[in-house]
């Protein structure tokens, strides 16, 4: 699978994180990208549209993203999601790998580690 | 400072794998790290020199400092030094893995070079001018002393004005600081960070000053003070509590939580125990930094 066919879902309760992040896919060529506003339509949108790869923040209303996580991993244990979060403490690094995250982003996010992670995921490595 | 997590530099670089990571993690509240360690953290002494004092330490039951400073490597004052920041958590993940087996000492020395390489801000990138304007800050924001928790709400402070001029620009001028039990706002951005240390922690300005704050964080011209450049201002405040309460895991091991971002608009906020306020002047108005040890009540 080439970048531009990646399918690709935001998740983040920041409007300006969002368009942040829709602006560097775009640039990428990517064209499919649905987004999430807090963990409870992370999964709905995830269940809805099955991208493959999910970029999810921690700290977000309704649901937390590594709530939303488990519960998308409990749907499809093959989801890959990226945990991306201003707060990259140790316990939740833990607390993310335990749950089965993919990868995990430290805000401000280095869109040359993004690009990392999607180039892994068009070379269709876990 | 770090902006980016050790452990999560060695999984990405490949250097330890993910279950090594969650072994190292589970057992570094038990792990002391050790004077080569930090010796190598120091640049005080390579990754040969500390495998060698092991050797030594094999064949004369001394401590590792005594031999070390014999053989010359280090002085006394730097083994004082030393083992004052022993609490450091990039450093105790590293003996953890060291003390697994999973990486040696070599390859920790060269790990931690690199990635300190990529995530530190040094002082050194400050200016001079920059270095004086957040000596000034934290000198006024001393003289009140106004919480409890003053050490964490030093270190809070240093390091969102150092956010401040690394994202948003170092042409402001902190004026004098208030502590005051009622405040009215325009437009106030808000999280609470919650565990051993809490705090209501917000930026509030008027709609220009709020505009102009979010165009310059979000790198794009604009023009009014909506939802977008709201959010923007709150995710800087969030970035900059995001970092602290990394700061704060890597250096005192201390584990804060940080609840989803508010905004609240043309309202009176009231504490008894009192709301600390640092005005900010920038070119294109003023932004405050408020803080209080409980959440305010908004009337």
């Amino acid at each position: 699978m080439e970048i531009k066919d990646i399918k690709v879902q935001i998740c983040d309760d920041s409007v300006l994180v969002r368009k942040k992040m829709k602006d560097y896919f775009n640039s990428l060529g990517i064209t499919e990208i649905v987004e999430a506003i807090n963990g409870n339509e992370a999964v709905d949108v995830y269940k809805a549209n099955k991208p493959d790869v999910v970029f999810m923040d921690i700290v977000m209303p309704e649901k937390t993203g590594v709530e939303a996580l488990l519960d998308i991993l409990a749907h499809d244990e093959n989801a890959k999601v990226v945990i991306a979060s201003s707060v990259g403490t140790q316990e939740n690094l833990k607390i993310a790998i335990a749950a089965g995250a993919y990868d995990f982003l430290q805000k401000p996010i280095d869109f040359e580690n993004v690009k990392k992670i999607l180039e892994r995921i068009s070379e269709g490595r876990k | 400072m770090f902006t980016q997590l050790f452990g999560n530099y060695l999984l990405n670089e490949k250097i330890v794998t993910k279950q090594q990571l969650i072994e190292a993690l589970e057992v570094q509240k038990l792990v002391r790290v050790k004077l080569g360690v930090l010796a190598i953290n120091a640049g005080l002494m390579t990754a040969a020199q500390v495998d060698e004092v092991h050797a030594e330490q094999q064949r004369a039951d001394k401590r590792f400092g005594d031999i070390a400073v014999e053989k010359g490597y280090l002085k006394e004052k730097d083994v004082e030094k030393l083992l004052a920041q022993q609490k450091s958590g990039q450093l105790i993940l590293g003996q953890a893995l060291v003390d697994k087996g999973y990486l040696t000492n070599e390859k920790f020395a060269e790990a931690l070079n690199e990635y300190k390489k990529i995530n530190s801000i040094q002082d050194k990138d400050f200016t001079a001018d920059q270095a004086r304007k957040l000596h000034t800050v934290i000198r006024n924001f001393c003289i009140f002393n106004a919480f409890t928790d003053s050490d964490n709400y030093i270190s809070y402070i240093s390091l969102l004005f150092k956010n401040i001029i690394r994202f948003i620009g170092d042409d402001f001028i902190p004026l004098a600081p208030e502590v005051t039990n009622t405040l009215e706002v325009s437009t106030l951005a808000s999280q609470e960070i919650n565990g051993a240390f809490s705090s209501y922690t917000a930026i509030e300005g008027d709609d220009i000053s709020i505009t102009e704050f979010a165009s310059r964080y979000a790198n794009e011209k604009l023009t009014e003070n909506d939802e977008f450049s709201q959010a923007s201002v709150s995710e800087f405040l969030n970035l900059h509590n995001g970092l602290f309460t990394v700061n704060m895991s890597n250096e005192q091991q201390t584990e804060l939580t940080l609840a989803p971002q508010e905004i609240t608009q043309n309202a009176k906020i009231s504490a008894p125990e009192g709301i600390f306020v640092m005005p900010i002047c920038f070119p294109f108005g003023t932004i405050s930094i408020v803080l209080s040890s409980t959440k305010p009540t908004k009337e």
